[in-house]
């Protein structure tokens, strides 16, 4: 069993507070992405669970025993480096073999010419070049392992990092952005084999990126983090669909969400003074805030709920994104188009945008999530 | 007026414009090389020409004598003398400063604010002159009245003299120490190795901040759990150019070792010549027997030597330690 529990977390470095409190629970063989601004603590995080650094408080379990104050090396995890971390004056092939010596083999195995004549030495180390050979292929660096990491590029190193925390099978892999340096190519590809390796590993996997595309695709949940934080773990449909704050809303999805201004008069929900429906509680906040993805917005000749101008269009072949600033105050929303659309949509057009209530969210000024809100707003809109 | 074709001119022009600039260039750089090639070549040039001569400073003429000189060298019992106390001297400083150096820069910097203090007291036999602490220690090593042998001679009727040492030493007088052949070049090492190993330790301190800091956690997490291993996988290849830098360091200095042995012994280099070592030898023929043949010679000899660790350093730097 390697669950793993965070519980309350806190770091300090001096004066500043790096973790502030972070709490999670990732059941045995569950894949969670780690997404956050730079900044936010999530390489000290990671760190603090592989037991690199000590947490000012709170504890670290991994499958039912606290570690916290376990060394690394006895935690059996293992890790992918943000700065990749390669033995300079190793080739790839003994990089990677790194931990499968200094794991599997005794200190007597291992010395330089001894350790040859020990009984047993021979076939650990054929088992050991076999398990190297399999990672470079798997990772496309077979051609480099006689190099030494000076002579790799960037991407090579990452990979050759990667292939030395993949080569072992431990309780835990904590990955910090193994992907980051790698051309579209690769990354699709290595991503694919990092699934593929933790379907076929059933190994908890704990993996930092910047990479929405990544942390959507491969994770069976996602963290979002922000300034030392876990603001959300969910499920990555239910982080998109479903955020509890603004700011994982505004973190996930590409473009970003757009944000508009709503206000409470009496009972009205009102968007730039016009009245959206007006069946809320007197209790609930006079000022909010309405998140609206980019596909929730329809453009729309009769009736507009907002209206603006075009002025930035980006086209991707499958898929339109129109940024129109708004007649009302001049701020920018983004609209999602289908491409036939297009004609409609040239730079300093005027367009008339509508949008349905039940795909808004909306948020209190401070940024919570009002649901109570949103569910008085929906109803209201299905009455009338 | 004459048109001028105006690729002709250039033509005309372009090789007088680089010429001139190429002579500018060497005019510049002639007091540099000038300088250099009369302070730094000439020296040498002449004592290489004076180790085939019978030259002594004051003569007006001297006779060309081949080889001989460089053949005394490799005859007489007294050079014979010269290459053992010399090699003693490399071969025990040599390993043994550059080990301590080693220990303590590992040992300081695991330390935190207290090592600047460490740092500071290793550091000051670099600082003081040997001349001056060569006074200090002939006065210590004194056969009855320094300190050494003193302290020595309270553990006499104690259980200290089961070990042989104590038990000749009370029987007989502990050793002379500078006075004695088979004690004297060890002290000169010993004395050596005191005055080194600190400087040894700065520069291997300054190697150890270039280590990675994340390399210690990569060899954590790959499960070098003992310092042992950690220093194995990480710390030493990666002072691995700083340990050649030192070691040859470290060797020249030994090759030079003059003053501790001019301050012990003015006269003849130790007890029956037993710290006849090369620099000495230099300085006695050339300057005070002012036979400046031979200690051209020597100086010839000694100038191959680091010549050599110097040739070693460089190939060892490129094919070895350079990643
Ligand atoms: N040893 C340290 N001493 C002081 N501050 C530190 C230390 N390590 C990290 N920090 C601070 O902690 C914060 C979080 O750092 P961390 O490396 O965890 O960020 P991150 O989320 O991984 O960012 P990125 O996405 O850029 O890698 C940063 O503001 C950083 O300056
Ligand atoms: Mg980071």
């Amino acid at each position: 069993m390697s669950d793993l529990q965070i519980a309350s977390v806190t770091k300090h470095f001096g004066e500043t507070s790096v973790l502030k409190g972070v709490t999670l629970d990732v059941k045995d063989g569950e894949f969670i992405s780690l997404v956050g601004p730079s900044g936010c603590g999530k390489s000290t995080l990671l760190r603090i669970i592989a037991g690199l650094e000590t947490p000012t408080s709170g504890n670290i379990a991994i499958g039912g025993i606290n570690v916290t104050q376990l060394r690394a090396a006895d935690r059996n995890l293992s890790m992918v480096f943000q700065s990749y971390a390669l033995y300079p004056h190793l080739t790839v092939a003994e990089n990677i073999a790194v931990p499968l010596q200094m794991r599997q083999m005794s200190a007597l195995q291992r010395l330089p010419v001894l350790g040859s004549i020990v009984p047993g030495a021979r076939t650990q180390k054929d088992d050991i070049a076999q398990a190297v050979r399999h990672a470079a292929e798997m990772l496309e660096i077979a051609a480099l392992l006689d190099r030494k990491p000076g002579q790799l590029s960037g991407g090579q190193r990452q990979r050759v990092a990667l292939g030395r925390a993949l080569v072992r099978d431990p309780a835990a892999f904590l990955l910090d952005e193994p992907l980051s340096n790698l051309d579209a190519k690769l990354r699709v590809q290595t991503r694919a084999e990092i699934a593929e390796l933790h379907r076929r590993l059933k190994a908890t996997f704990i993996y930092v990126t910047h990479d929405q595309v990544e942390a959507m695709t491969m994770s069976d949940r996602i963290a979002v983090m922000m300034g030392g934080e876990i603001l959300q773990c969910a499920a990555p449909d239910v982080i998109y669909e479903d955020p509890d704050d603004i700011r994982v809303a505004e973190f996930i999805g590409s473009p970003k969400i757009n944000i508009l201004p709503v206000e409470r008069n009496g009972t009205a929900l009102t968007v730039f003074d016009q009245v959206l429906n007006s069946r809320l509680s007197i209790d609930s906040p006079k000022v909010m805030q309405m998140g609206l993805r980019p596909e929730a917005l329809q453009l729309t000749q009769s009736a507009p709920r907002l209206t603006g101008r075009v002025v930035h269009l980006e086209n991707l072949g499958s898929e339109v994104f129109a940024q129109i600033a708004l007649d009302s105050d001049g701020s920018r929303v983004t609209l999602r188009a289908m491409p036939e659309q297009r004609q409609n949509l040239g730079l300093g057009a005027p367009v008339g945008l509508s949008f349905d209530l039940n795909a808004a969210m909306i948020f209190d000024a401070g940024g919570a999530r009002l649901r109570q809100v949103e569910l008085a707003a929906t109803r209201a809109a299905e009455v009338a | 007026m004459v048109a001028i074709d105006p690729s002709l001119a250039a033509d005309v022009t372009k090789p007088k414009a680089d010429n001139r600039q190429a002579r500018t260039g060497w005019g510049l750089a002639a007091p540099a090389l000038i300088l250099m090639f009369l302070i730094l070549l000439v020296p040498i040039i002449a004592a290489g020409v004076l180790s085939f001569t019978n030259y002594s400073l004051g003569n007006p003429s001297f006779d060309w004598v081949g080889l001989q000189n460089y053949e005394r060298l490799f005859t007489r019992s007294t050079y014979e003398k010269m290459y053992v106390a010399t090699f003693t001297y490399v071969v025990t400083v040599v390993p043994i400063s550059v080990g301590l150096g080693l220990g303590a820069a590992l040992l300081v910097h695991s330390l935190g604010r207290i090592g600047d203090i460490y740092k500071t007291i290793y550091f000051l036999p670099v600082m003081a002159t040997l001349l001056a602490m060569a006074i200090a220690w002939e006065f210590m090593l004194h056969p009855t009245i320094g300190m050494v042998n003193r302290t020595l001679e309270m553990a006499c009727g104690t259980w200290f003299e089961v070990i042989p040492f104590f038990a000749d030493g009370c029987a007989e007088g502990f050793p002379l120490w500078l006075g004695d052949r088979d004690y004297a070049i060890w002290v000169v090492c010993f004395i050596g190795i005191w005055q080194g190993f600190g400087f040894n330790m700065v520069l291997f301190l300054a190697g150890l901040t270039s280590v990675h800091r994340e390399l210690y956690h990569a060899a954590e997490m790959d499960g070098a759990r003992s310092g042992w291993e950690r220093f194995r996988l990480v710390t030493w290849p990666a002072l691995g150019p700083t340990t050649v830098f030192v070691v040859t360091i470290s060797c020249i200095r030994a090759f030079q070792v003059f003053d501790t042995i001019e301050a012990f012994w003015p006269q003849g280099g130790g007890p029956n010549k037993s710290a006849y070592v090369m620099m000495f030898a230099i300085f006695e023929k050339g300057i005070q027997q002012n036979l400046i043949g031979i200690g051209s010679a020597i100086t010839m000899l000694f100038l191959l030597f680091v010549m050599f660790l110097t040739l070693i350093q460089r190939w060892l730097v490129e094919r070895k330690v350079h990643y």
